[in-house]
């Protein structure tokens, strides 16, 4: 065959173009495996081709670019003939599996949410429990230290060496009833210290105690009957205490058929 | 842009193998305009041609792993994506028409004057150059190229040897590209 003629038959330029048919296509690219000229003179053809092309090239709409770009990300790398299965996989794939994670975060994140919600629930009735049952424990022991710092206070006075000590026995119509004066031989404070005495019949009634100064009964103060050591009237002066039981705020003087209990300050 | 950077046609090709949108857009800046030339030439309508363009930068993505260095340049496997895609473009379109109206087969290679079509484009590319071809010749080149009939077919609508019409056109072929340079 002579190449040279064949180079110069308008053959290149009809392949380039692809205007040959299949059996002079496969010919021509057998022929230029083996014939570099052929090739080179190819290449040379296809080279000026592009030139006058890109030097023709007809700038395209302006938002064409954006949208060519757009839809090969749309559609993604999309597939070729040489691998067909791959490539879908490849492109379709990160996405898929982007949604499909989304999905699974959602759905977890909702059995989160109710899982979370219900511990909440749980978790706040406990803790209203535990601030109820802490306030409760706060005034109980408000309670105690109150009642404490009475017993320390009464402590304190029984302690008191200078204080006199009168034991107020029961009289014949009340055998059982008891009762203790703390009189401060300094201050002249009078506590007084219930050990028994009944309960008044009536709340309207209340007791009162008496200091007997030179045979006359003097008030040192009504009280009901508590724990502890009631603090009663400063008593400068007295031989004897008693107590009666009188209307409520107490009498200007003891009836004294109402005498429950009467001792004499030893000297 | 990325037209501060070029790109051999060898690295181009394989960024386009390991989907390089970059590589895509750098694609796309330096060859859309030659490509939508291409295409305008043989569909001949703005419109028309801009889908043609984008469906041919889609396959060119798509298809870039069946391209062949062997077989040509980067180039001539666009040029020729692009040509197929804008004859088969105007062929659906065409097939409607020729429905109704069933002389606009021969109505377009009964000789010189037979282009009906929007002249605007009569000024590029290979377009340009077939007014220099003899009647005869030039509506060879507007059937085998411009409209991708068959040498046979060819033939057959002109009425003449098959061995004429390939000498016709290969002779065309090699006068345009004296008037390409």
């Amino acid at each position: 065959m002579d190449l040279q003629h064949y180079i110069s038959s308008g053959v290149i330029e009809s392949y380039v173009f692809g205007l040959l048919n299949q059996e002079e296509r496969m010919e021509f690219e057998q022929l230029c495996a083996t014939h570099p000229e052929l090739r080179a003179a190819r290449d040379a053809f296809e080279l000026q081709l592009e030139k006058q092309a890109l030097a023709q090239a007809v700038e395209p709409p302006a938002g064409l670019r954006e949208r060519v770009l757009q839809s090969i990300e749309v559609s993604g790398p999309g597939f070729s003939d040489a691998n067909p299965p791959l490539a879908p996989v490849r492109s379709m794939g990160w996405l898929r599996a982007a949604a499909v994670a989304c999905m699974v975060l959602l759905l977890g994140s909702s059995v989160l949410n109710v899982y979370f919600f219900s511990r909440y629930k749980l978790y706040s009735a406990r803790y209203d429990q535990l601030v109820a049952s802490q306030l409760q424990m706060a005034s109980a022991n408000r309670a105690m230290q109150t009642r404490l710092q009475d017993y320390e206070s009464a402590l304190g006075h029984i302690k008191n060496p200078g204080m006199i000590v009168v034991k107020l026995p029961g009289v014949n119509s009340s055998p059982a009833s008891l009762a203790t004066v703390y009189w401060d031989s300094q201050s002249k404070d009078v506590y007084l210290m219930v050990n028994q005495l009944p309960r008044p019949a009536a709340s309207d009634r209340q007791y009162q105690l008496w200091a007997l100064v030179d045979g006359k009964p003097v008030d040192a103060g009504v009280f009901d009957i508590g724990d502890g050591l009631l603090k009663m009237k400063n008593i400068p002066r007295a031989q004897a205490f008693a107590i009666t039981l009188e209307k409520r705020g107490g009498s200007p003087s003891p009836h004294l058929d109402a005498l429950y209990v009467l001792g004499k300050v030893s000297a | 842009m990325s037209n501060h950077v070029t790109y051999t046609e060898q690295e181009l090709v394989h960024l386009l193998r390991n989907r390089d949108n970059q590589a895509f857009s750098y694609l796309y800046d330096n060859y859309s305009g030659a490509l939508y030339s291409i295409i305008l030439q043989i569909v001949q309508e703005n419109e028309l041609a801009s889908d043609v363009l984008q469906e041919v930068f889609i396959n060119i993505w798509r298809k870039i792993e069946s391209y062949d260095a062997l077989k040509g340049r980067l180039f001539t496997w666009m040029l020729n994506i692009a040509r197929n895609a804008s004859i088969d473009t105007l062929r659906s379109k065409n097939y409607q028409n020729s429905r109704k109206n069933q002389e606009l087969g021969d109505h377009v290679h009964t000789g010189g004057n037979g282009q009906t079509l929007q002249p605007n484009v009569d000024h590029i590319g290979l377009r340009k150059t077939l007014e220099k071809l003899k009647p005869e010749h030039r509506v060879l080149i507007e059937l085998a190229y411009f409209k991708g009939y068959t040498h046979e077919e060819i033939a057959a609508i002109e009425n003449i040897p098959l061995g004429t019409v390939k000498t016709r056109i290969r002779n065309s072929l090699l006068q345009l590209r004296e008037y390409l340079k």
